[in-house]
């Protein structure tokens, strides 16, 4: 790879220009000095660390011939592979045009296709690829936030050793012959002794390169860990499904009927991208009589899915088991001959007495009723916090119900001989005796690994040589011998295959910033391989199988013209796709899922004055691995709306049983282990029962990460990493401040999140705008613009298929530069967000309510009450309707704000762009490598400055300019807002209004649309669409 | 100058009493410039100053990080800045009701009070002015708010209320400014006439505008100072007015209620009347005046406080009954539940946490003055200086509460927030106590702050035809204008 050297200034040679004679006549060290003086820290050494950088030359003579070929055209940085110099410069790269390429990234053993937009070589911005079939064009919240991850001020810039008790920096060269001592020790012993720990990989690169390291040290031993992992649905499928470790991908586009047993199949779970959008395609209703599905949930947190359930049911994690079994036991009433013996196992085992206590009947025999009525259009889902007896039944559920092949299918059977995590781990942490050399490539097990294994006592042990490869120095680094960055996912080439069996390769956009390696190349370096270069070993990877299919295409009689050696690797680069998925068609095995239920006798009554307590992913920092991502941090929480803190959450019932206060510390044990956290009620939580998120009170993260919230791991133990019972719960006196960007939870009556069942509806189909006063008695105050020459820019939210799963707000916060504030200005109410998504509580009971959400961003209101009032036109009106913003004019008088009925105008209190400090000290030293992240067509606006949503104006005027210069009209569909790009549910849609045809027209011409808060006579361009719920009319009559 | 005699037959009696020279009513007020300052003075001025100079550290903070170190947050955009700024402005209408309007209506009785009343309109006026300049995020651009050609093309926006403020407060402070400045002029002449020193001589000289008392000099004067009372008459409604505009234009629930402009007004002279009386019964003593400003006078102006906040109190009153009558559930929601704290209205029962700033604001302006019916109260000094205090804290919660509880719930739920103020907020309040106290305090040291020549011509002695006056049977009958000097 090209190292970039300091800028030089005239390299010895003599000035050829000069702008003093004293500049003239200096020599250049002295100059170098003066420029330093002037630009501190050099012209571009900010930019990354100084060692690893490219001489501006190298950038515009580098290139790579595989990535001309893919259109990998535009690195700045660029991969270290076949770099030739230009001898022009490369087609398709104009500076200021961004350019757009396919990769994936990794989701435990899912993988999601996305897209990801580059400035000048630096990427930006990370959109869905709509060929992906996980992604179908939208993201979740993590994708949009990776981006952030690899400007991360606080990565690991270089290999570093242990000195005493902390590390010091050490060299690539160091690192590397420490390496060759260790490979040349294991080499003699054949790895005894050797243990390589890595998280979960769904790369075929790294399962060959794992392969290949075993053959070398044929004694060595690799552990899989992550902390958050598909295992029981694996386990589940192992049992149900014989011995196949494959986990079922739900169609919910097929679905009329779906039961979650605890799946948050929308937020959390794998998949949720794709699952969102089809579930999505059943809801956003057209006209009263399009075909419309219903969703029953039962569930312990309230989820995102909960919030989109027609009947949620609250229930402890136990019960939802025993829901499960009391379900097929009426579900082979119903003449589900496939259960029938599962449920004689049952009744045996008088399950039905055992759950009776407590458990909601009724609901059960309507949700089996639908069920039954709807075979091979149903689902039944079960959580990844459910133990694999419970997969392994909603396995054989979904066979007898006929779902297999229709609306459940399965992909490769990928790993099968993977043990779990836990199980892994705890391996491990069995033989520590033996274990001489450990290698952790990624992951962060001293922060994660369960409580009971004390992974950090095992690094400590004498006479153990530890590595740790990441891409942070973290817990984990802090307590190793040895440590070298890892590359980010959008540094390095790899491969990746999603749980449908879909491969994409994941390509570089940038070379590594300090020079981290990947994991491949790490393990082939291992494995002492020819080459270590990523490029290779994945092109190794799936070489046979290119040649396979080129020659069957070759056979389909295609010439080879079109398909000669490169034509599907660079399709595959192109598209995001290399193959396309495979199918699995897997069969269950009743006593096998009889023996697991069996196992489970007795359902347990929880203990009075203890709670149970299930662990789940944080929506943003997930298991930890985003903790220091400024963006997941500030992120609010689908439910409580809660920022830069996670909390016990519990319900409003329990909270009162248990006689605290919001935000009070409680203490939770179990045995030896405990933790304290603040209580967060939520109404809708099951009572008795506690939700904690993971991911939090890291103490290695980084600037931002470290010590906020509060680490739950200490209470995560083996026999219970998903939930556990019989948590004791002592209040302590004092409380913390959480902090939430929403603090009134109620519409009190007021038309805004407009809701109605079908039946409503279909009663009254434009019941929506009969709600909300539309003002045509209102006359304006002065002329109107005509608009019905150009273009009309309109945006409709469909509230229907909007699960407020919140990945359009980071998405709004990556296109535009959108800074984040911090928890103390959060608490003044001044976070920056220009779309925010509002969460209100429905219904009259207050333990169970029902949830609406409401994404809100600027209406662009065609007789917009900030324009008015601006003294010195800072805001105006575009000719096409946009309500602009001209940030260089703005005094920042916040009349505006004051006068937006809808508050979403945001203002720069103070320098957000600077550096956050959570104390209010000065604002300043903003990271450089942030600034890189930025979009270069988007202002980055100064302290004292009034901003908002702007409709992605950039996105607007970028695609204009080209429209304009093929002389034609802008396509519908051909503009993007951030926000639509992102919504896995396509609840969001953007065009021109004047435009009869566009999908944009036709959706706010449509029943259920609603202009929000109308009356007032803003006239907004953007419509909503009210929600419509589902319920089932058995239910409600019984009032449930 | 006219000249009314009083009704005897009335009861009326003249404003000094009787016996009064015109010399000693230029040594009582012209001494207090020559004379050394009281210790009184200099304690307060010393505390003024450290007010002054905490606002200078308060705004320099400001300027250096942003006013995101005020409380200010979304949806309270503004909060005190405009609340003061109200306040502030609102206060000034008293010296411009005094020495104008009342002026026109001849009332003889403000002679006493209008040099104090005009000086505290301009201090006001200009800490007023300071808010609305430091409270925007980019002060340095504040030139952007005036019609300044520029190579820009940038013109500001006349449809915005704030716009209006602009010409509107700039309006009347210049016109504070002229017409405060025309009223000193003969008396700065008797102060350099009296003057000992030569620089006295010179600077009193250099304002005075060589002022000699002639006929011709008189005659332009009280043209002039006709005049300007005429222009400054509507700038009393007008300025209020607009300033309530700001408010009334807006969509926002509370904000938006067309009895804003005769509401602010009402509201604006009460306040500042009670700051004068504030003002003037300190003075009064520190400096020994009760012969000048007498219990008349202070009588008289307890019962406008009286009128005013009747007005007042009927508008609070006027924009409840709106509020219910309307329907309006975003309109009721912030004045039953925000102001008036209802927690019936709200699903969780909660009550608007702001309620007590309601309270008090009704407290202070409606229920506290009423204790004005009594002539008893109407004459104590003591009762009159409480009650004047707290209107004038009633006043700044009326617009605490118009600007800060219609905000901060408005139409969305999710939205709303709460405001608390910080160091900041209070410090640059505190400041412009200091800003105002400084200036008032070098103004009653340094010039005349008492209108000498205004205060002469009331006496009874002013008459020049005194005993024909005396001789004649019919009252009233010489009653014609006639020049006081």
């Amino acid at each position: 790879m090209t190292r970039r050297k300091q800028y030089e200034l005239n390299q010895g040679k003599g000035p050829s220009m000069w702008r003093s004679l004293e500049d003239k006549n200096t020599d250049p060290e002295s100059l170098k000095k003066l420029a330093e003086e002037e630009q501190p820290g050099g012209f571009v050494r900010d930019l990354v660390a100084p060692a690893s950088l490219v001489t501006r030359r190298s950038l515009l003579k580098g290139s790579s011939i595989a990535a001309l070929a893919a259109g990998l055209q535009g690195c700045l940085r660029r991969p270290e592979d076949i770099i030739y110099p230009y001898s022009k410069s490369p087609e398709n790269l104009i500076p200021g045009i961004a350019n757009h390429f396919a990769t994936v990234t990794a989701r435990g053993r899912d993988a999601l296709g996305v897209v990801v937009t580059s400035h000048n070589g630096r990427p930006t911005k990370v959109e869905g690829n709509t060929l992906s079939r996980a992604s179908l064009g939208a993201t979740d919240v993590r994708a949009q936030a990776y981006v952030w991850d690899l400007y991360d001020p606080d990565r690991s810039k270089s290999p570093a050793r242990r000195q005493g008790n902390a590390l010091a920096d050490a060299t690539e060269e160091e690192f590397g012959s420490f390496l060759q001592e260790l490979l040349k020790t294991h080499g003699a012993d054949k790895g005894a002794g050797l243990r390589i720990l890595a998280p979960i990989s769904n790369s075929p690169s790294f399962r060959a390169m794992r392969a290949k390291v075993l053959t070398k040290f044929p004694k060595a031993r690799f552990h899989t860990y992550s902390a958050v992992n598909d295992d029981n649905a694996r386990e589940g499928a192992r049992i149900a499904l014989d011995g196949a470790a494959t986990v079922p991908i739900y169609d919910h586009f097929k679905s009329a009927v779906t039961l979650s047993l605890g799946s948050d199949f929308l937020g959390n779970e794998q998949g949720a991208v794709a699952a969102a959008r089809r579930f999505a395609a059943t809801r956003a209703l057209s006209s009263p009589d399009a075909p419309v599905n219903r969703l029953y949930v039962a569930e312990s947190n309230f989820t995102v899915t909960g919030s989109m359930a027609d009947h949620r049911m609250r229930s402890s994690q136990t019960d939802i088991e025993w829901y499960a079994r009391m379900l097929v036991i009426a579900l082979a009433a119903r003449g589900l001959d496939d259960l029938k013996p599962i449920a004689a196992a049952l009744v045996k085992n008088k399950d039905e007495g055992a759950a009776a206590a407590g458990l909601d009947t009724k609901w059960l025999e309507a949700v089996a009723t639908d069920l039954a009525n709807h075979r091979g259009q149903s689902i039944v889902l079960a959580g990844a916090a459910q133990p694999p007896r419970v997969h392994a039944l909603v396995n054989a559920i979904n066979a007898a119900l006929g779902n297999f092949g229709r609306t459940t299918s399965f992909g490769p059977d990928t790993d099968r001989d993977d043990p779990a995590s836990a199980k892994s781990i705890a391996d491990l942490a069995k033989d520590a005796e033996k274990v001489s050399s450990l290698i952790i490539i990624g992951g962060n097990p001293v922060y994660d690994a369960p409580a009971d294994v004390k992974f950090a006592d095992l690094l400590a042990r004498d006479g153990l040589t530890s590595v740790h490869l990441s891409t942070h120095r973290n817990e984990t680094t802090e307590l190793c011998a040895w440590h070298a960055p890892l590359a980010h996912e959008l540094e390095a080439w790899g491969d990746q295959v999603a749980l449908d069996g879909a491969v994409s390769i994941q390509q570089p956009l940038i070379a590594p910033l300090y020079g981290g390696r990947s994991e491949i190349e790490f393990l082939a370096a291992l494995a002492g391989e020819e080459t270590t270069r990523g490029h290779e070993i994945v092109r190794e990877a799936h070489g046979a199988r290119i040649q396979k299919d080129t020659k069957a295409l070759l056979g389909m009689g295609l010439s080879t013209k079109e398909l000669n050696g490169d034509a599907l690797w660079r399709r595959g680069l192109h598209t995001g796709i290399l193959f396309t998925p495979q199918a699995g068609k897997p069969s269950v095995v009743t006593d096998a899922v009889i023996n697991a239920l069996l196992k489970n006798k007795v359902r347990e009554e929880p203990r009075a004055g203890t709670v149970e307590v299930s662990f789940e992913p944080d929506p943003a920092l997930w298991d930890g691995q985003h903790a220091n991502n400024l963006w997941a941090l500030e992120l609010p929480r689908p439910m409580t709306k809660l920022v830069w803190d996670n909390a016990a959450i519990m319900s409003p019932a329990t909270r009162d049983a248990f006689g605290l206060k919001n935000g009070q510390m409680v203490r939770l044990s179990k045995g030896d282990a405990r933790i304290e956290v603040p209580v967060w009620p939520i109404p809708g939580h099951a009572d008795n029962c506690i939700t904690l998120t993971l991911g939090w009170g890291r103490t290695a993260a980084g600037r931002y990460g470290n010590g906020k919230g509060f680490d739950v791991n200490p209470l995560r133990m083996l026999d219970g990493m998903d939930f556990t019972g019989d948590v004791k719960l002592e209040p302590l006196t004092e409380t913390y401040k959480l902090v939430q960007t929403q603090t009134h939870d109620r519409m009190e009556g007021r038309p805004i999140a407009i809701d109605a069942t079908l039946d409503e509806y279909k009663k009254e189909p434009d019941f929506a705008s009969y709600r909300s006063v539309d003002p045509v008695s209102t006359p304006p105050l002065w002329k109107q613009q005509d608009y019905s020459d150009g273009y009309k820019w309109g945006m409709t939210i469909d509230l229907a298929s909007c699960t407020g799963c919140n990945a359009c707000v980071v998405a709004c916060q990556a296109e535009n530069t959108i800074p984040v504030v911090g928890k103390i200005e959060v608490e003044r109410g001044r976070e920056m967000h220009w779309l925010r998504i509002d969460r209100y509580f429905v219904g009259e009971d207050e333990g169970d309510p029902q949830v609406a959400v409401q994404p809100v961003t600027c209406q662009q209101c065609e007789e917009a009450p900030c324009e008015n009032v601006c003294p010195v036109n800072a805001t105006v009106h575009s000719p096409e309707g946009l309500n602009d913003m001209s940030y260089n004019r703005c005094v920042g008088t916040r009349y505006c704000a004051n006068n937006c009925p809808y508050k979403v105008r945001r203002f720069n209190y103070l320098d957000y762009h600077g550096h956050l400090d959570d104390k209010f000290a000065w604002y300043g030293d903003f990271p450089e490598s942030r600034k890189l992240q930025f979009n270069p067509n988007v202002t980055v606006r100064m302290r004292g400055v009034m901003e908002k949503c702007t409709y992605c104006v950039q996105r607007i005027q970028e695609v204009k300019i080209v429209a304009n210069r093929e002389d034609r009209k802008v396509r519908d569909g051909e503009i993007k807002t951030a926000c639509q790009q992102a919504c896995p549910s396509a609840a969001i849609t953007f065009g021109d209004l004047n435009d009869p045809n566009s999908r944009v027209a036709k959706l706010s011409g449509i029943d259920r649309q609603y202009k929000l808060l109308a009356e007032i006579g803003t006239r907004p361009r953007t419509t909503y669409l009210a929600r419509i719920r589902n319920p089932n009319p058995e239910l409600r009559k019984k009032g449930s | 100058m006219s000249y009314d005699a009083p009704i005897k037959e009335l009861g009326e009696t003249y404003l000094l009493p009787e016996g009064t020279t015109a010399h000693q009513v230029t040594e009582t007020i012209a001494r207090v410039t020559e004379n050394k300052a009281p210790r009184g003075w200099w304690l307060l001025f010393l505390m003024s100053l450290t007010g002054l100079g905490a606002m200078g550290g308060a705004l320099t903070y400001l300027f250096v990080q942003g006013v995101g170190v005020w409380g200010n947050n979304a949806p309270v955009y503004w909060a005190w800045d405009i609340t003061n700024f109200v306040w502030w402005i609102g206060i000034g209408h008293a010296g411009t009701l005094i020495s104008a309007i009342l002026f026109l209506f001849r009332q003889k009785w403000r002679t006493s009070i209008n040099r104090f009343a005009e000086a505290m309109t301009v201090f006001a006026v200009l800490c007023a002015a300071l808010f609305p300049a430091i409270h925007t995020g980019r002060p340095w651009f504040d030139y952007y708010l005036f019609p300044l050609p520029n190579q820009m093309d940038m013109w500001p926006n006349f449809k915005s209320p704030l716009m209006w403020d602009v010409f509107a407060v700039n309006t009347y402070l210049l016109i504070s400014v002229i017409f405060w400045y025309m009223g000193l002029i003969p008396d700065f002449a008797t102060l350099r006439d009296r003057s000992k020193s030569l620089f006295r001589k010179r600077a009193y000289g250099f304002f005075a505008l060589g002022w000699r008392g002639a006929h011709r000099h008189w005659q332009h004067y009280e043209r002039a100072y006709l005049i300007l009372a005429g222009i400054s008459t509507p700038l009393v409604l007008s300025v209020h007015s607009v300033v309530s505009f700001d408010f009334a234009t807006s969509v926002v629930p509370g904000w938006h209620t067309t009895i804003f402009p005769p509401y602010f007004v009402a509201g604006a002279v009460f306040s500042g009347f009670a700051l004068v009386t504030t003002l003037m019964l300190i003075c009064r003593s520190v400096f020994k005046m009760q012969n000048v400003v007498t219990v008349k006078h202070l009588d008289l102006m307890n019962k406008f406080m009286l009128g005013t906040a009747l007005l007042v109190g009927y508008a609070y009153a006027m924009e409840l009954f709106i509020a219910w009558y309307s329907s309006n559930p975003y309109e009721q929601w912030v004045f039953l539940h925000n102001r008036l704290g209802w927690g019936i209205l709200d699903s969780d029962g909660n009550w608007g946490p702001l309620w007590w700033a309601y309270y008090t604001m009704v407290f202070c302006n409606v229920v506290v003055p009423q204790i004005f019916w009594f002539k008893r109260a109407r004459t104590s000094v003591p009762i009159m200086f409480i009650a004047s205090i707290l209107i004038n804290i009633g006043m700044w919660f009326e617009r605490f509460v118009i600007i800060v509880t219609s905000t901060y719930q408005d139409f969305l739920p999710s939205a709303w927030g709460m405001f608390h103020p910080t160091l900041i907020d209070i410090l640059t309040y505190l400041g412009t106590f200091g800003l105002f106290f400084t200036l008032f305090l070098l103004f009653v040291r340094w010039l005349p702050m008492i209108a000498i020549a205004e205060v002469k011509g009331t006496l009874q002695g002013a008459h020049p035809d005194l005993h024909a006056v005396e001789a004649l049977d019919e009252p009233g009958a010489a009653t014609a204008p006639v020049p006081a000097e």
